[in-house]
């Protein structure tokens, strides 16, 4: 399974559907490997695999209570996603006031002539 | 009065697969569309610097390419390449956008204009394509593995591409 070391960090990690689903599946709260299962209608080995990458990025964290194991979402680390989302926004918007500007630019030479 | 409108953009994550940015400009929907689909417009507003290369063959079928340091922090120069789906002047343009000339289309890009009172809002839908398709690719595999290995390309292809982005 050296493949399972692809996952190397937050990005990677969501980038596969059903890992995201997991991560919804948990925005509610702790659960159980089984209840997670069910959910997204995988095998569980599948499932266990998904929730390891996502425990190696450390996305998600896990506890034993007897013999179940439970999981949960860190949201913690969910934050450089969060931070990636806001500084693609700011990106955007400066380019949109760069072509602002040069319109307007462009207006006020017209006027001039 | 310049700048009035900076910061006015506003950016949503409509699904996983789209990014929806709207923005009004004081100019009549020609200009902006010219300014949106002329080489020598782009070329100066498109990156902090002036774009290396800024090329564009505007018709349905025709192709486009820009290069140069497309972030402020870039150490390199990044290429993007594209094909007109649809032209629509002055209210539409619809185009492939592909980061790095990667031979397939890693999304499309529509960009809308629609005129008011002399005051021009434009809504830009960028949609990936091919993520489900990857995603059902990927778990075709009989032993469940991982990623497979274009799968694992096509992420990081997928976030150098974002990061390039803006």
């Amino acid at each position: 399974m050296a493949r399972a070391a692809a996952a190397t960090d937050v990005f990677t990690a969501i980038a596969e559907a059903h890992r995201r689903e997991i991560l919804d599946a948990l925005v509610a709260g702790e659960r159980p490997v089984g209840a997670i299962v069910d959910v997204l209608h995988l095998a569980q080995p599948q499932v266990s695999k998904h929730l390891r990458i996502l425990s190696d990025v450390g996305l998600v964290t896990c506890r034993a209570e007897g013999r179940r194991r439970l999981y949960r979402l860190n949201h913690e680390r969910l934050r450089p996603l969060h931070d990636w989302m806001g500084k693609y926004e700011r990106a955007l918007s400066e380019r949109l006031d760069r072509m602002d500007d040069y319109l307007e630019d462009l207006q006020g030479r017209e006027r001039v002539r | 009065m310049k700048g009035t409108r900076h910061g006015s953009a506003t950016v949503e994550f409509p699904s996983e697969r789209e990014v929806l940015a709207t923005r009004q400009f004081d100019a009549p929907a020609e200009l902006v569309f010219d300014v949106l689909t002329k080489p020598e417009h782009v070329r100066v507003w498109f990156a902090a610097r002036p774009l290396e290369v800024c090329e564009i063959d505007l018709r349905v079928g025709g192709e486009y390419h820009f290069e140069g340091f497309i972030m402020d922090e870039d150490v390199m120069t990044c290429s993007f390449r594209g094909t007109y789906l649809e032209i629509e002047r002055p209210v539409r343009t619809v185009a492939t956008w592909v980061f790095e000339g990667r031979p397939e289309a890693d999304a499309v890009e529509r960009v809308e204009l629609h005129e008011t009172d002399g005051v021009t809002t434009m809504t830009t839908r960028l949609t990936f394509k091919d993520l489900s398709t990857r995603d059902s690719i990927t778990w075709s595999a009989p032993d469940g593995v991982h990623l497979a290995d274009g799968a694992q390309e096509a992420d990081d292809r997928l976030e150098d591409y974002l990061a390039t982005l803006a």
